[in-house]
């Protein structure tokens, strides 16, 4: 990991005189989670942070910054929110410079601060080797099994490395193995009956607090001032403090993400609640894959199912021709 | 809003099963509705005069019919409102009948169900707003695909009445299955002889350009202005210096070319000129057979054409029309007569089509109108033909009747005496079905003068027996078992859609029923529209039809063309989307999407932004699906519309 750090640097150093910024994370007020460092002059490239900890989707920052040279650190999920966003002509290519790594998993601070305990001592450093993750406090290091401390997208990750870059900082490698995966959401949602998933989602959505954190977190939400979730003009969602409502929300969410979300994971890591919100968009990615062989984020090239018309789609039969 | 309410009994029709009283005094209890009652027929003359009184007298500025689809009698009720000063889009309809009176006995239900769909159209109308039409102006040109019959009698009239027209044909001449025809029923006179002056005028009217050899590629835009995009395939001939001379085809090697045209019946060159009275008469190669696109060695016909017209290396064409309407005059085909496996078609040389016994019987067709048993070339004495090969069956999805198979077999029976004074004709049938004029006349002529032996039933089985045939099957009228020694057995095959139909309606956004026929605007009172304004229908593409049908279909046809084109300019529906500027995030979405590529992406004030062109974009609302925040919204069906009509039935 030091190595590869000192390698970001170095080519960051070189792209930068050529770009108006590049955005990579350093350490911030919290010590489990770096924040987001927006380097415009050679002596901020020192404060980089690289390490499990650099959780957040940097990618969500780029359309707003549509129309500068813009450099970008990302892991393998980030690239495909960045892939996502190029099929949508959201960004532009040739105006970001992409510096690509290889992630061992990125940790869930939630998780793990529950797990350590007390932080006041702070924490040095923290990796992952195989099975477990090594948290160094105080110099002194305690280990846990990932189970416990990586982010619950990280168990189903489907590719650890930044596919589409233009530097390839490091080795390239595997997503985390983790031997006893915790069953997702998903999975336990399936093993119910419609009206369990129901009072599942009720109860769940009894504990929202309508922040729209999920929202602002989301890289792909694109309607910015213009929510749906808080107009009248179309009326679709109202103000009333009720489960339907906020789960209304949440499904017209699901459903703007549907065969674009990467399964990122910001939604729910930005959710001060804990909702597992996440599995909406997941549950609706199967069915778009099911449907149209087809994933989001993989390849800038394909155009994305349902931003298209076509009189027969590959998969889906209507006709006899 | 003062709201009125009016429930049509329609006759029986909905009050039959519904309390139409009880719904009209439910409707008094909804928001804003100040008027309600019910009335008989509410389309009728006193109905609408009932509506126009109201509007006056309760000073209405919405209305709501429940009655029928809006299918039926929208526009009618809209022109109402008109005509009482009201905007015409503020007017909903409750469709209690279809969806309501004619699928549910339960009169209590159907009562609740047609109060919940009347508050539904209140709430919506409580939220429409008043819509302008705007004009457009219109091509006056029209497009006519398919060279049959019909469509040679749709583009006739369309040019004679001083359109511009467009003919295009998939085959290399023009005439379509009427042109294999040997005589026509009821008169039993020459078809070529009364098609051949048809065609040849279409080849000389100043007003047509025809294609052959082309098929639809891709159709755009809306009535009034289509682009159309025509694929005039490689003929390998230049037909521009082409003479029709024929020399090309006697200097042809590959001499055993399947002949479509004589329904491959005998063999044909590689080159040729289909039949001799072929519209335009140009020769054409057939690439599969040809030795020199094939195996790259030959050209024969290159040495042979005094023109020099042959060319080897010709690619298809795109060609782009724009046209003001289209005709679609596609035809048919006939059922593949191998599906019966009894019958032996296909097994046996002597089983064969209906339709390649007309090319026996014609003078130009293969044996020069000698009437000669394809095995060994004999001529047949006794003939079997069976009637409803792939018609009124439901097993192999042919339910419906073809219509003329009847009386072309009655015709056959005539000319096979004609023909062969000794010979003796056999025809197995389920019904005789001869509506026309003079035609059932005809069938009693076919038995009563020329001796056919009809027989009430059907074949079981055709057995080969010593160069003859074994045709056993059931005399239902005598009821027993019949053996009929034949020479030659003729399947009177039934008609289906033409191959490609179901691809061409997609093209065309118009519909087609399970078969494949292309579907007409109602099936009594819009025999040849489509549901596409703009596009209209001629001939057996909508239903298997006779040649009088077709022809006056295609008359009809170019009759609501002129009428159509009788105005320099069209209305255009206001229904469509429109794009609130300020919400619109330029992500594009919604043109990515749009079927009809009726969106486009303008720079408003350095941001990109969409914009509907009102006159491509059809109203289908996929673009206000697509847009995530709901900056695209469909006039008439905006979302708020729709929730309140979702929340008036759910909440």
């Amino acid at each position: 990991m030091a190595s590869s750090i000192d390698d970001l640097k170095t080519e960051i150093k070189k792209a930068l005189p050529g770009l108006d910024m590049v955005i990579a994370w350093a350490a911030g007020p919290d010590p489990l989670s770096h924040t987001p460092l927006f380097i415009t002059e050679e002596a901020d490239v020192e404060r980089i942070e690289w390490d499990p900890r650099c959780s957040q989707n940097l990618a969500g920052y780029l359309p707003g910054l549509r129309g500068k040279k813009v450099g970008i650190v990302v892991k393998g999920c980030d690239a495909r929110s960045l892939v996502e966003l190029l099929q949508e002509k959201l960004i532009d290519r040739e105006d970001v410079t992409i510096f690509g790594l290889h992630c061992t998993g990125a940790v869930d601070a939630r998780a793990a601060r529950k797990a350590l305990g007390s932080l006041r001592g702070g924490l040095e450093s923290v990796s992952v080797n195989g099975g477990t993750a090594s948290f160094s406090m105080s110099g002194e290091p305690r280990t846990l099994p990932l189970a416990e401390v990586l982010q619950k997208k990280c168990f189903t990750c489907t590719g650890a490395d930044a596919e589409v870059c233009d530097h390839f900082i490091g080795e390239h490698g595997e997503p985390p193995r983790v031997t006893e995966t915790p069953a997702t959401t998903l999975e336990e949602l399936e093993a119910m009956s419609m009206e369990e998933r129901l009072h599942f989602w009720e109860d769940q959505m009894s504990r929202c607090i309508r922040c729209y954190a999920c929202r602002s977190a989301c890289p792909l939400c694109v309607c910015q001032d213009h929510c749906a979730a808080q107009s009248r003009e179309p009326h679709w969602v109202d103000q009333t403090d009720h489960p339907r409502e906020k789960l209304m929300f949440q499904a017209i969410h699901a459903l703007h993400t549907a065969g674009r979300c990467t399964e990122c994971g910001e939604c729910e890591r930005a959710c001060p609640m804990g909702l597992p919100i996440m599995t909406l968009k997941q549950a609706l990615n199967r069915s778009i894959q099911d449907l149209f062989d087809y994933r989001a984020g993989t390849d800038p090239d394909q155009a994305p199912p349902l931003f298209e018309f076509r009189e027969e789609e590959k998969n889906i039969k209507e006709r006899e021709w | 809003m003062n709201i009125g309410v009016f429930v049509c009994h329609c006759g029986s029709n909905i009050a039959g099963t519904v309390d139409t009283e009880a719904v009209a005094k439910a409707a008094l209890n909804f928001r804003e509705v100040v008027f309600a009652t019910d009335t008989m027929y509410a389309c009728s003359e006193p109905g609408q005069a009932g509506i126009v009184d109201a509007i006056k007298t309760y000073d209405l500025d919405g209305v709501v019919v429940a009655s029928c689809t809006p299918r039926m009698h929208e526009a009618t009720f809209r022109r109402t409102l008109e005509r009482a000063g009201l905007n015409k889009y503020m007017f909903e309809m409750a469709n209690i009948r279809e969806h309501v009176s004619w699928v549910g006995k339960d009169k209590e239900a159907n009562t609740r169900k047609a109060e919940e769909l009347v508050h539904m159209a209140v709430e919506k109308l409580r939220r429409n707003d008043y819509l302008e039409a705007g004009e457009f102006d219109i091509n006056k040109r029209v497009m006519v695909i398919g060279g049959g019959v019909a469509g040679i009698q749709a583009a006739l009239d369309c040019a004679d009445g001083g359109l511009e027209v467009v003919l295009v044909e998939r085959e290399p001449s023009i005439g379509g299955k009427m042109s294999k025809l040997d005589k026509t029923f009821p008169t039993v006179d020459c078809s070529s002889c009364i098609l051949g002056p048809k065609m040849v005028d279409v080849a000389q009217h100043p007003n047509i350009t025809l294609y052959t050899l082309s098929e639809v590629d891709s159709v755009k835009g809306f009535v009034g202005n289509f682009d159309v995009t025509v694929r005039r395939k490689a003929a390998y001939v230049d037909w521009d210096a082409c003479t029709g001379c024929g020399e090309c085809a006697t200097k042809c090697p590959s001499k055993k070319t399947p002949d479509r045209f004589n329904e491959f019946i005998g063999t044909t060159t590689a080159i040729n000129i289909p039949f001799p009275q072929a519209i335009p008469k140009k020769a054409s190669i057939n690439p599969e057979a040809c030795i020199m696109l094939t195996k790259g060695k030959c050209g024969a016909c290159a040495k042979a054409c005094p023109t020099e017209a042959i060319r080897f290396d010709q690619q298809d064409e795109l060609v782009t029309e724009q046209v003001g309407a289209i005709i679609a005059a596609t035809g048919y085909d006939l059922f593949d007569f191998t599906k019966y496996g009894e019958y032996g078609g296909g097994r046996y040389p002597d089983v064969i089509t209906s339709m390649q016994y007309e090319r026996l019987l014609s003078a130009s067709g293969p044996t020069e109108g000698h009437i000669k048993r394809p095995s060994d070339g004999t001529e047949p004495k006794d003939i079997v033909f069976i009637q409803c090969v792939g018609s009124r069956d439901k097993s192999i999805g042919r339910p419906y009747c073809s219509g003329f198979c009847c009386m072309y077999t009655a015709k056959q029976t005539i000319l096979t005496k004609d023909h062969m004074p000794d010979s003796q004709s056999y025809v197995f049938y389920m019904d005789i079905r001869s509506p026309g004029k003079n035609y059932d006349e005809f069938t009693r002529r076919a038995m009563e003068e020329y001796g056919a032996r009809y027989i009430r039933g059907r074949v079981s089985a055709i057995q080969p027996k010593n160069g003859r045939y074994l045709v056993k099957g059931a005399d239902t009228l005598l009821g027993q078992q019949v053996e009929i020694e034949a020479d030659l057995i003729v399947l009177a095959v039934g008609a289906e859609a033409a191959k490609g139909a179901g691809e061409l309606a997609e093209k065309l956004r118009i519909s087609y029923d399970p078969y494949g026929f292309f579907l007409e605007g109602h099936p009594k009172l819009k025999p040849v529209e489509t549901n596409t304004a703009g596009i209209y229908l001629a001939g057996s593409c909508q239903g298997p039809k006779d040649i009088p049908s077709s022809v006056a279909q295609g008359d009809a046809a170019a009759a609501k063309v002129l009428a159509l084109f009788s105005k320099d300019k069209l209305a255009s529906d206001p229904q469509v989307s429109g794009v609130k500027l300020v919400r619109c995030i330029g992500c594009g979405k919604c043109e990515s999407v749009c079927p009809f590529g009726a969106i486009e992406m303008i720079d408003f004030r350095g941001m990109p932004k969409a914009s509907v062109v009102e006159t491509v974009c059809q109203g289908c609302g996929v673009c206000t699906a697509a847009c995530p925040q709901g900056a695209i919204q469909l006039r008439h069906f905006t979302d708020n519309q729709i929730l309140a009509e979702v929340n008036t039935l759910c909440l």
